[in-house]
């Protein structure tokens, strides 16, 4: 979400308009009061969002404008009414993270979507098996995946992160007493950095990584087709995996009827290239992850957290949401 | 550093050079110790170094250090990595 202005800003630029203050307070009110005294005051801080956040809300209209056309479901298409909802799914999102800090939304509310297995690939890993690599989005909720580290029997979970205001979440997240995860903050990948990781990986250690977030400083991208429009994706996740020749699986936790579900699926089983055709391979694994986030998006079509503009083409002189 | 012939572990290093990346059709006396990896030389680009910055790490257990002025010159040359990872690996020539 952001101010309008002239210059698009990077998602990793802005805060996610100052939720860190926002969501410290929220916590705290939460603690104390509960969370139904609280929904009003979502409600109220979800439409300062929406009534100031121009952009944020152009953005979530292409979204769903390019959704309902790429699907042809014409249930899908943007109306203000619909874009509201999305900046309230988002503010539910936020409470539902708490809850979870809190202990209050756990394993036993979440229901597993996993037809492959890959939660048992996790658990083997106690046993000497090597880590593998778990590519997440902001599609859905995020936060609530922590409850799989639960589930996942105390294999450690390394989250690779970009942005720098991640210490302020390390922060946040160890008052509200949440240390399973750890999140590595990632600037540039380079040799010490994948040493590290090779090393967690054979440990039994698995990685997380968004795989719909361009960072800010890595020239490593590559744009492919999202939803019928060229939009760019990271090759970030791509290239570790085939460092690494570490399997890749998809993850996310869409609320759907009010109920958590976190779905894994296997992505890559053993990522290689030929070296004069890196490019092109990485490219490919990037296409079928955006087509397959595409698929993902229509389950929930209303919980895609990307406010940012995703797409690069509509900078100005777009109308207003 | 621009000794015409290789030494043994300068040979090994140039042998994992060609494995990792599947240069399939270099041998290892194709690659002189002095000459650049990347760029005009043998035309490796970051990619290539972090896989063979692992590769190393696996073959002689190496560590690279991640202040990457240092990495750069490391892994300019064959001739480099091979003094690199005989000072890393304590003494001599450590081909094996």
């Amino acid at each position: 979400m952001s101010d309008a202005g002239v210059q698009e800003p990077h998602w990793a630029a802005q805060k996610e308009r100052g939720s860190f203050a926002l969501m410290k307070l929220t916590a705290l009110a939460l603690r104390h009061l509960g969370r139904r005294p609280m929904t009003p005051v979502l409600y109220l801080i979800v439409l300062y969002f929406f009534v100031f956040g121009r952009r944020a809300r152009r953005n979530i209209r292409q979204y769903q404008t390019y959704l309902a056309n790429w699907s042809g479901r014409d249930e899908l298409r943007s109306t203000t009414r619909r874009v509201f909802g999305q900046f309230m799914a988002f503010g539910e999102s936020l409470l539902d993270r708490l809850d979870v800090w809190h202990g209050r939304l756990g394993p036993a509310q979440v229901e597993l979507h996993d037809p492959a297995g890959v939660r048992d690939q996790l658990r083997q890993c106690l046993h000497g098996g090597r880590g593998q690599i778990l590519v997440c989005t902001h599609l859905g909720n995020l936060d609530v995946c922590r409850a799989l580290a639960e589930m996942g029997e105390q294999v450690p979970l390394n989250v690779l992160v970009h942005n720098r205001h991640v210490a302020h979440f390390n922060q946040l997240q160890s008052e509200a007493g949440d240390r399973q995860l750890r999140l590595l903050q990632v600037s540039e990948m380079d040799a010490a950095l994948m040493l590290d990781l090779s090393q967690r990986l054979d440990r039994g250690e698995w990685l997380a990584i968004a795989g719909d977030r361009v960072p800010l400083n890595d020239g490593r991208r590559v744009n492919v087709d999202f939803l019928g429009h060229v939009a760019p994706f990271p090759q970030g996740p791509w290239l570790m995996a085939g460092l690494l020749r570490c399997p890749v699986n998809l993850m996310c936790c869409l609320k759907i009827d009010g109920r958590y579900q976190i779905r894994l699926e296997p992505f890559l089983d053993l990522p290689t290239w030929e070296r004069g055709r890196r490019e092109q391979t990485i490219a490919q694994w990037t296409q079928r992850y955006a087509d397959r986030l595409a698929q993902l998006c229509l389950l929930a079509p209303q919980q895609w957290f990307n406010f940012y503009a995703y797409w690069p083409s509509i900078h100005q002189g777009e109308t207003d949401a | 550093m621009n000794a015409p012939t290789q030494t043994a572990l300068e040979q090994a290093i140039a042998q994992l050079i060609i494995d990792t990346l599947n240069l399939e059709d270099l041998q290892a006396s194709d690659i002189p110790p002095a000459q650049p990896l990347f760029g005009e030389g043998l035309g490796l680009d970051s990619v290539d170094a972090l896989e063979l910055a692992l590769a190393l790490q696996k073959r002689y257990g190496i560590r690279v250090e991640s202040d990457a002025k240092n990495a750069r010159e490391h892994f300019a040359t064959v001739a480099n990595l091979a003094a690199y990872v005989a000072s890393q690996q304590g003494a001599g020539d450590g081909a094996h």
